[in-house]
């Protein structure tokens, strides 16, 4: 091999590492992220929330300004969709590794005549040891549920499993200034909502 | 550095700053702001059947709120929601289902019959426009607070309210709100936005869905 031929194979190679490391690395940065949720610009903070955690403190949508929280309405007696979906939040929480600390996942019961705060904190819990479970009386998650955009209503269940609940699946993300920024579907993966998450972690 | 390497360098960004500014100026895509989560509900409609916010999940939705012994009051904007079912056909909003959804305040009077000659007053068809109400603390919940839609009884029993017309998408997004204008000018301006929410609907996806996104980035907004 010629000393020209080496150098053009040696410039095809740095070539080559250049233009993969700037396909992994450099395009991601500048690629546009599209989000498996529907994007809200609203220039009001997300609705007034006000619940009670297990250990009887109040817990305020306000407590957790400068995180992202993920805010879903589910109940313990719930037979597939909501271990579904907090199986897929947990998911997405472990796929964010560190950045997780920066989001606080929370379950808003819709059942607060059997969710009780202790019961609810371990069902919350045995999917993500930093899951939160929040009830309060019937009125008030009613109030708030409405303004996240939920619906939820008693429904007939098997004699064994009592009453089941009809309630809305989807997943809301409000950003760390407190703007309620996304929803998403029941369909999002555990990747998509990670994805989705990352984007407002910044 | 060369002008050479000066030139490369500078160009690109060069045409990505003027590819921006044209877009903002010339807005070749237009989408209707995302302005708000609508309110999730449960109510009773006219068939004396329970309407949800999740049974018209997939659907664009025009929203407004009044009652049935309203009279002259709720007239122009009776007439506004009956026009636009009837020129539904001018807005092309492809497979998605659009529909009609008033919901009465008047939670004492507006029961299942009486909407249901309500809407026969008004040539509705039920398969596309209900009439709803619910339980008083629900709807007042639902209108005022997540529909941000006035209301208050008067003495008498009849309602101080602000027309209020509210377009919703199939995400529970609100997209469009139009206050205090009752006039025929109100049925042109729904169309048209409806229009553009169906192609919204129908273009934004794949690559696309990034020209839709610096649609809203850069606020093009009819």
């Amino acid at each position: 091999m010629t000393v020209v031929q080496r150098r053009i194979a040696l410039g095809l190679v740095v070539t080559l590492i250049g233009a993969l490391f700037a396909w992994f690395f450099v395009l991601p940065r500048f690629r546009p992220h599209i989000f498996a949720g529907a994007v809200i610009q609203s220039t009001q903070k997300a609705p007034r929330l006000e619940l009670q955690a297990s250990d009887g403190t109040t817990v305020r949508m306000t407590d957790f300004e400068g995180k992202v929280v993920v805010v879903y309405f589910g109940y313990t007696f719930c037979p597939d969709v909501c271990p579904a979906t907090l199986s897929k939040l947990a998911s997405a929480v472990e796929i964010l590794g560190e950045e997780a600390e920066d989001v606080q996942v929370m379950m808003v019961s819709v059942d607060p005549a059997r969710d009780t705060p202790e019961l609810l904190a371990e069902y919350v819990t045995h999917f993500h040891p930093d899951f939160l479970g929040i009830t309060g009386d019937e009125a008030t998650v009613n109030r708030i549920a409405t303004l996240y955009g939920v619906f939820y209503q008693k429904s007939d269940g098997t004699e064994a499993s009592g009453y089941t609940i009809d309630h809305t699946s989807t997943v809301i993300l409000v950003d760390r200034e407190g703007y309620l920024k996304l929803v998403l579907p029941f369909e999002g993966t555990a990747e998509q909502i990670a994805a989705d998450i990352d984007y407002f972690i910044g | 550095m060369s002008r050479k390497v000066i030139i490369r360098s500078v160009v690109p960004v060069a045409l990505i700053i003027v590819a921006a500014l044209a877009f903002a100026i010339f807005e070749p895509i237009q989408v209707l702001p995302r302005i708000r989560l609508a309110p999730g509900y449960l109510l009773t409609d006219q068939a004396a059947a329970t309407l949800t916010s999740e049974d018209v999940r997939g659907d664009i939705v025009l929203y407004n709120f009044g009652y049935s012994g309203c009279g002259d009051d709720c007239a122009a904007m009776n007439q506004t929601m009956v026009d636009i079912q009837g020129r539904l056909d001018e807005a092309d909003v492809g497979d998605t289902d659009v529909r009609f959804v008033t919901i009465s305040f008047d939670t004492a009077t507006d029961k299942p019959p009486v909407l249901q000659e309500y809407a026969a007053t008004l040539d509705a068809d039920p398969k596309q426009w209900s009439f709803a109400s619910g339980e008083p603390d629900h709807i007042a919940n639902v209108v005022k607070a997540g529909f941000e839609a006035y209301y208050e009884e008067r003495d008498d029993g009849s309602f101080t309210f602000d027309p209020v017309f509210v377009l919703v998408d199939g995400w529970g997004v609100i997209r469009g709100e139009y206050r205090y204008q009752t006039n025929a000018s109100d049925t042109d301006k729904i169309l048209h936005h409806l229009d553009i929410l169906g192609e919204e609907i129908r273009n934004a996806n794949g690559a696309a869905t990034l020209a839709y996104e610096a649609a809203h980035f850069f606020l093009c907004y009819p």
